[in-house]
């Protein structure tokens, strides 16, 4: 509230520009970034920003979202979809004029499979034949190193190296010359140029970065010196190079001057501050210090108000993600207690009265698509997520089902309470589904608010009956979205476990034909909101702010995809 | 005088230490995975642990020793875990020096305005004078800063547009080559609100300690004397009241110089500074373990160096206290 009235007082005063330089992108990013190297980033933030410095072997062409050549021109793939030969583009240069071959995509690749520099993302790289085998082979000699007694650089260096050639043995990568790189893939992975396209799957520059590794003779692990992502430091051969970065303040990027394509870059450079206050960076907006806010955020009343104002320059954008609520399904709950919502009836008929409507249109106000699948439509192409038939009642069909399961009226269906985290305006949503459940069924829920590490603690140890939940895809195929669902997947918090899903999911993997492989993931997500180990309720939007008559080029999807070196700024 | 400062010198490892041993337990009992960036998903198990294993937080044993390790050794207190590409000393050498800018404005804005304020409270009581500065510095305790420093930036920077919006620059070389005035105007300009809502509490508390101080002492033999021997009223109060009113403002300035030096979570994050204020609220949630350490034991080390000031000062000001 205090920020409406504050805004109101802002936007009725206008002020004019200033300082902004001609030709250049501004914008401003709600967080400060958490690193630049690609291998290690896992935020919406970081990305976007090592999507303006490294270029993968592919790109996207937006807004169609086609794949086309980045740092590869070309990519020859095997019938049985597990072998992909990309041909680098010769003339392509880091900044500092090395020539980028196919031994920084391997390094690079390599990088993340290492369990001591492994990240958030690293998993992704273990679809490449021999990856993850390799990763838990370096993990097990370090345990061995770590309890033996020699902790001497000798021996140490003598494990990396055994390391590096079990990797160049072992591991499906292949550089039979500079410009030609083969990936050897565990299964057909009809989806690996989307991948490919991905943050994690960026190359770095070797030389650059050899300077900054050292091996620590304790433990046997490579170590590295995060000096290497700061200016001056960083090789990029993207479209930009780093030209300055302050923590908490603002980062610089130059265009590259040794870019492959540097003719088509459309602006002078970019800036992105960080601010994290809302009100700030509406008034920077409107002095127009900055032309871009591309992360609102959306549970901010104001920023409700602006979506709803009816602005030009206010977008709404479908997110490729999912607000949802988890059921827990096991038979058994953390507490030793038999688990009510074990029963599919039951979590059916919970899933059937949540009144949505009311949820996108009075609570959150963005009026995001209301969801019933778990992968939002539209976002993947090929893929159409099968829709389960609604009830003309809900609320009768709902009653049925706790009545057959149990519970008529209700009654005896106790011990239900809704997990949530108490930042991000989830409590008033909880709240909302709690009236909708107490109201249609006569069933009480609590409450349970948490700080969100306690809440991931309490999600991990699978002790709650009913969470608040959300996914955002990485990558466009639907195993993104449904692999969570596979018994004993560390994300599947909901403790979903059906061996006809897993056996689909298993199929899926197994087939090389993408219209196939589609209509199987289809039947799987199908399976598995009958079964109701989650109740859909919203698909994300995230509203950006640009004046499209000052700024052209900004196609902004549902992926977190950007070229920014195509946005031109009047 | 020596002696006190010595002793409370050599202190200052054994308190330390004390301080290093309960932030370690509290940091490492906050559940969670410190490596966690978002509640909603994990990569997998193996990786998470092949994560926790390269920052040696696998083991509070070994993360204990190779914590110290670095200190002892290397002088390095670690990296951030929430901003893997900083340095926990970075991030102090960074912030510190905003925080520590700013409050040092704020503090000389709160003197200011506080002693003005109380000044002219004491020097005529119940009069309008007296009652508006007492509204003054009711407003400035009450008054949340979040609202304070809303409406400063909203109006200042916002509608009248007079200064930056936030952020910081350091005035940089501009000072020593020639365009002195211009970067520390714009320096200046940066400053002023945040430095002026981080005061307003101070500031109020400052004008009520001095109010009551000098209506103490105002009536008091020594004030009369000097009265009767002819001094005008401006010389009395600060010649001869002022200086034992400010006693108390004394034991206060200690530990508000510290906060103050420390920075505010409020007033960085509502005017976008990067000071270590904000760190020190988003360390703990993160539960960033070396950045919650490495605020801590600089923070105690100023708080305790800072304390001890405020001692001598006090014998300063006052001959009549002995150390």
């Amino acid at each position: 509230m205090r920020y409406r009235l504050l805004l109101a007082a802002v936007l009725s005063g206008l002020v004019l520009a200033t300082g902004a330089r001609a030709g250049e992108l501004r914008f401003v990013s709600s967080a400060e970034l958490n690193t630049l190297d690609p291998q290690k980033m896992s935020w919406l933030q970081d990305i976007r920003i090592a999507q303006c410095l490294f270029e993968p072997l592919v790109v996207y062409r937006l807004p169609a979202g086609t794949v086309e050549g980045g740092a590869a021109s070309s990519w020859d793939i095997s019938p049985d979809q597990a072998t992909y030969t990309f041909h680098l583009r010769p003339g392509a240069h880091w900044s500092n004029g090395d020539p980028v071959t196919a031994h920084d995509f391997i390094y690079a690749w390599r990088r993340a499979m290492l369990p001591d520099l492994a990240s958030d993302y690293s998993y992704l790289l273990f679809r490449i034949r021999g990856a993850q085998a390799f990763f838990d082979w370096r993990n097990k000699q370090l345990e061995a190193y770590a309890s033996a007694q020699d902790h001497s650089p000798a021996a140490a260096q003598a494990l990396w190296d055994r390391a590096r050639r079990h990797f160049a043995r072992t591991v499906g990568l292949e550089a039979p010359n500079p410009l030609t790189l083969v990936v050897h893939l565990e299964h057909p992975t009809p989806y690996f140029l989307e991948l490919a396209a991905f943050c994690t799957f960026m190359p770095v520059d070797p030389a650059s970065i050899a300077r900054f590794i050292s091996i620590n003779p304790d433990t046997g692990m490579l170590q590295q010196d995060p000096l290497w992502t700061r200016p001056g430091n960083l090789v990029s051969n993207g479209p930009y190079v780093l030209d300055r970065w302050r923590f908490k303040r603002d980062i610089h990027l130059a265009v590259n001057p040794t870019y492959w394509d540097r003719a088509a870059v459309k602006n002078d450079g970019i800036t992105q501050l960080t601010i994290s206050e809302v009100l700030l960076s509406l008034i920077d907006y409107h002095r127009g210090d900055v032309q871009w806010l591309p992360d609102l955020p959306s549970t901010s009343p104001t920023v409700a108000d602006l979506a709803n104002a009816g602005r030009s320059d206010v977008h709404k954008v479908p997110m490729a993600g999912t607000y949802f609520y988890n059921f827990n399904c096991a038979p058994t709950l953390a507490n030793g207690r038999r688990n009510p919502l074990a029963d599919p009836r039951v979590r059916r008929a919970l899933a059937l009265t949540i009144d949505r409507r009311i949820i996108v249109t009075k609570i959150t106000r963005l009026n995001q698509p209301i969801a019933y699948t778990f992968i939002p439509p539209g976002v993947i192409p090929g893929y159409s997520p099968p829709l389960p038939p609604q009830p003309a009642n809900p609320v009768a069909e709902a009653r049925k089902l706790l009545a057959e399961a149990g519970y008529p009226g209700g009654r005896n269906l106790t011990g239900l309470s809704i997990l949530y985290n108490t930042e991000g305006g989830h409590l008033a949503i909880a709240q909302t589904i709690q009236a909708n459940w107490h109201q249609a069924l006569g069933v009480s829920v609590t409450l349970e608010g948490v700080e969100a590490r306690m809440f991931s603690q309490r999600l991990r140890q699978h002790n709650f009956t009913i969470s608040r939940a959300a996914w955002i895809g990485d990558y466009r195929d639907p195993t993104t979205f449904l692999d969570k669902f596979i018994t004993g997947n560390g994300n599947n918090d909901a403790q979903y476990s059906n061996p006809a899903f897993d056996a689909l999911m298993h199929q899926a993997e197994l087939q090389p034909d993408q219209a196939r492989r589609m209509a199987i993931l289809e039947k799987a997500e199908a399976l598995m909101l009958a079964d109701q180990p989650i109740a859909p309720i919203f698909h994300y939007v995230f509203v950006e702010m640009y004046d499209p008559r000052k700024v052209q080029g900004l196609e902004s999807g549902p992926w977190n995809i950007h070229r920014l070196e195509f946005v031109s700024v009047k | 005088m020596l002696r006190l400062i010595v002793s409370r010198l050599l202190q200052l490892p054994v308190i330390l230490a004390v301080i290093f041993v309960v932030t370690f337990v509290l940091a490492w009992v906050i559940p969670g995975n410190p490596l966690d960036r978002s509640p909603d998903r994990r990569p997998p198990k193996a990786v998470q642990e092949a994560m926790l294993r390269q920052y040696n937080l696998d083991n509070p044993w070994t993360f204990a020793t190779s914590y110290l390790k670095g200190i002892f050794l290397h002088g390095d207190l670690g990296p951030s875990l929430y901003y893997p590409d900083r340095r926990v000393d970075e991030v102090l050498a960074e912030g510190l020096p905003v925080s520590a800018a700013l409050g040092v404005a704020a503090l000389v804005l709160a003197l200011i305005i506080g002693l003005a304020a109380g000044g002219i409270g004491a020097l005529k009581p119940r009069s309008t004078w007296d009652f508006s500065s007492l509204l003054v510095a009711l407003a400035g305790v009450s008054l949340p800063t979040f609202v304070t420093a809303s409406v400063l930036l909203a109006v200042f920077a916002g509608l009248l547009s007079w200064v930056p919006i936030g952020g910081w620059d350091w005035p940089g070389w501009a000072v020593w080559t020639g365009a002195w005035w211009s970067g520390a105007g714009a320096m200046i300009g940066r400053m002023i609100l945040p430095a002026l809502a981080l005061s307003l509490l101070p500031a109020a508390y400052i004008a009520r300690l001095i109010r009551l101080g000098l209506a103490e002492v105002m009536s008091s033999d020594y004030i009369r004397t000097a009265r009767a021997k002819g001094l005008s009223p401006r010389q009395v109060l600060m010649r001869h009241a002022m200086k034992v009113a400010f006693l108390p403002v004394l034991s206060f300035l200690g530990p508000a110089a510290a906060s103050a030096l420390t920075g505010s979570f409020v007033v960085e994050q509502v005017f976008s500074i990067p000071g270590v204020g904000r760190d020190f609220v988003a360390a703990v949630l993160n539960k960033d373990q070396f950045l919650i350490l490495g605020l801590v034991l600089v923070y105690s080390t100023m708080l305790i160096l800072f304390n001890l000031m405020v001692d001598l000062a006090y014998a300063w000001v006052d001959p009549r206290i002995e150390l």
